[in-house]
């Protein structure tokens, strides 16, 4: 059974490119999100394995989303156009399982932060 | 000669004649009794009255003090001819007996600026002119001159002979007479404690004089009302005439006392201007001239049209009204300062404002071009902020267009060709090797892009704040860097940049020069200030003179006030520190 994915991002080019690559490789994506309130809605409602959660959300930006989401919610992979570095510690800190680079995403990069 | 002054002069002489009217008819008098008394009070009092009346009248045209104190001198002169054997001269001088005091009270409530101030005064004075004119005319009407077997003549206007009403009028008289002086004493012991020090030596006399009649008109109606008579009556009206006498020469030595005392003031000024006051002193020296604390110094700038304090800071004058007066101050024929003060100042003296103004004009000049230094070097320090905060502005807003744009779309693109090669596998005819090739350099595109939106500004500062924007700078940096203390709060914006970009810089010459093996990074607030500390253990002997970026940190700090300093002896490690004001 293929794992689901919510794609979370204020940009819908990358919603787009993103979606068309996870399918490629074999990902269920469930569903689409452009802020951190429908992000939390629509995980509410898909129930998704994976969340691929950009860091610069208009509203409620990634952390605070991830935050919202500890405990038994799905796996939190975050996503930026900058590099994890920029943000320091606090990829790390956050409770996501990881942290990949956007153009950098791959299905295989997911599979390796996943249990 | 101006018509005014012809004028006085004219009254001058009239007021001259007038005045010996009671030397003419005391002597041939039926019915005066103190012949001597009378010739020597009564023509003094009127001259007294009308000539120091008419001198303040010519100095002060504007202030009816002087017209007031006049006109109790004429009708004083006026009602002396009730001494008149002859019935129509004799019946006037009853008529016109009491208006006087009328004047008299109204004079000493204005002092000194000719105008009443306050319900007090002015109902004391309509009750004072009432019971002096109508209710004088009322007394005449009833009385019979003849009836107290006086001498007197015939009352050539008794209109009704009655002396059960003429004497509830006289009554009436006295008793609110006595009420109104009451009133009056009242008054001017406000008077007396509303005003500054100054202004109080050129009120003592008028004022001291002023209650002491008052306390005499008292006793006098009340003598009256008590029926007192024989020695002690003449005694009370000796008293009163020889005070009445004395108020115009109060009058007289409260204006020198006033001059003597604007002497005193410019002289005291003068002296203190000599020794050079510092900034801020001028202003207090000023309000101790011209005995008002309240005072304000405003200093004229040219250029921008506008008023500024002696720190260069734009002040706006207090609208204008009862109780401020403004003056403004010229040297050289342009304005240089405007004097805001209490208006009782210019009502007791009008002059010295205009002296105090001319004794400090060229050390206003010089206060005010130290003034408008201090305000240009704060315009310029307002501009250079401006500039950086339109600057920074600027950058942030590339730094947006460029993550939410060019990179954005880079970034699909990548993802695009990465689907695209994975869509090839296994019908290939070498396409893969090109989206590979294809897909490196882009790659290498969104990295350089990544680095050039990061140089225009860290957005990560602006979204997370210093800690994780530290933190960042220290997890790409190739030397260890420890990021020791920072403070969690935001500071201000212009702040936060300055202390980031030092850091940066700092740690970059850390790479590029030191030969390090770490760093250490701290930040922390202390009285008003952020402190930056960029500390290694390389090798040293860094020139703070070489190279551009901390001189252009230097410019950056200068903007906010800051200072940066480099600690760099050879062989001891480097250490950049930064104090930056942060309120």
């Amino acid at each position: 059974m293929s794992v689901s994915v919510l794609i979370v991002d204020d940009h819908p080019s990358f919603r787009a490119s993103a979606r068309m690559l996870l399918e490629s490789e074999g990902y269920d994506v469930v569903g689409e999100a452009a802020d951190g309130a429908g992000a939390l809605l629509e995980v509410e409602r898909l129930s998704p394995d994976v969340v691929l959660l950009d860091i610069g959300l208009p509203d409620l930006d990634g952390f605070e989303v991830t935050n919202r989401l500890a405990g038994n919610g799905p796996a939190v992979v975050l996503t930026s156009s900058r590099e994890g570095c920029d943000y320091g510690t606090l990829a790390e800190g956050s409770g996501a399982r990881g942290f990949i680079t956007k153009s950098e995403l791959s299905g295989s990069a997911l599979r390796a932060l996943l249990p | 000669m101006t018509s005014l002054r012809r004028a006085l002069l004219l009254l001058g002489f009239v007021g001259l004649v007038g005045g010996a009217v009671p030397l003419m008819l005391a002597p041939a008098s039926d019915h005066v009794d103190s012949k001597t008394v009378s010739m020597v009070f009564l023509p003094l009092i009127g001259w007294a009255f009308i000539g120091t009346g008419l001198f303040a009248w010519w100095r002060r045209p504007e202030n009816r003090f002087g017209a007031l104190m006049a006109a109790v001198g004429f009708t004083w002169c006026i009602g002396g001819l009730w001494m008149a054997n002859e019935p129509g001269l004799f019946i006037v001088g009853m008529l016109f007996g009491a208006v006087p005091y009328g004047f008299l009270v109204h004079m000493l409530l204005a002092f000194p600026r000719g105008v009443l101030e306050g319900r007090l005064a002015t109902g004391t004075v309509v009750a004072v002119y009432f019971v002096t004119t109508v209710m004088q005319l009322a007394w005449v009407l009833t009385y019979d001159t003849t009836r107290d077997e006086c001498g007197c003549p015939p009352n050539p206007i008794l209109l009704w002979d009655n002396q059960g009403v003429s004497d509830v009028i006289a009554g009436a008289q006295s008793a609110i007479g006595l009420l109104a002086v009451v009133a009056l004493i009242l008054a001017l012991y406000r008077r007396w404690n509303g005003v500054g020090s100054v202004q109080r030596r050129g009120l003592t006399p008028v004022i001291f004089t002023g209650a002491v009649l008052s306390a005499d008109l008292g006793l006098t109606l009340a003598a009256d009302l008590a029926g007192v008579s024989g020695p002690v009556e003449e005694a009370v009206d000796i008293a009163g005439l020889s005070l009445l006498a004395s108020v115009p020469f109060a009058f007289l030595i409260g204006l020198l006392s006033t001059r003597m005392s604007r002497a005193g003031a410019v002289g005291d000024l003068v002296t203190r201007l000599a020794d050079a006051p510092r900034r801020g002193e001028l202003r207090d020296a000023l309000a101790r001239a011209l005995g008002d604390d309240s005072l304000m110094l405003a200093y004229w700038m040219p250029g921008s049209a506008g008023y500024r304090d002696v720190h260069g800071h734009a002040v706006q004058l207090p609208p204008p009204d009862a109780h401020r007066a403004v003056s403004h101050v010229d040297h050289d024929g342009r304005r240089v300062a405007t004097i805001v003060y209490d208006a009782t100042v210019v009502e007791e003296d009008p002059g010295l404002v205009d002296a105090v103004g001319s004794a400090a004009a060229l050390a206003l000049e010089n206060e005010r071009l130290d003034a408008e230094l201090r305000a240009r070097v704060e315009e310029v320090r307002n501009s250079r902020m401006r500039l950086i905060e339109v600057g920074m502005a600027e950058r942030r807003g590339l730094e947006r267009n460029l993550h939410d744009g060019a990179q954005q779309r880079l970034v699909s693109l990548a993802l695009t060709l990465r689907t695209a090669r994975l869509r090839l596998e296994g019908h290939e005819d070498g396409a893969s090797e090109l989206l590979d090739g294809a897909e490196q350099e882009l790659n290498m595109a969104i990295s350089e892009l990544r680095e050039l939106a990061r140089g225009i500004h860290p957005a990560v500062l602006s979204d997370r704040g210093l800690p994780a924007a530290l933190e960042s700078l220290a997890g790409r940096s190739p030397v260890p860097v420890e990021v020791g203390s920072v403070p969690d709060e935001r500071l201000p914006e212009p702040v936060e940049l300055a202390a980031y970009y030092v850091i940066s810089e700092a740690l970059a010459n850390v790479v590029k020069y030191a030969d390090a093996s770490y760093a250490r990074v701290d930040v922390v607030r202390e009285n008003g200030h952020v402190l930056v500390e960029v500390a290694d253990d390389g090798v040293g002997g860094a020139d703070p003179a070489r190279g551009t970026g901390l001189r252009g940190l230097e410019d950056r700090l200068g903007a906010l006030e800051g200072r940066l300093a480099v600690e760099s002896r050879p062989g001891l490690g480097t250490r950049v520190k930064a104090r930056i004001p942060c309120g």
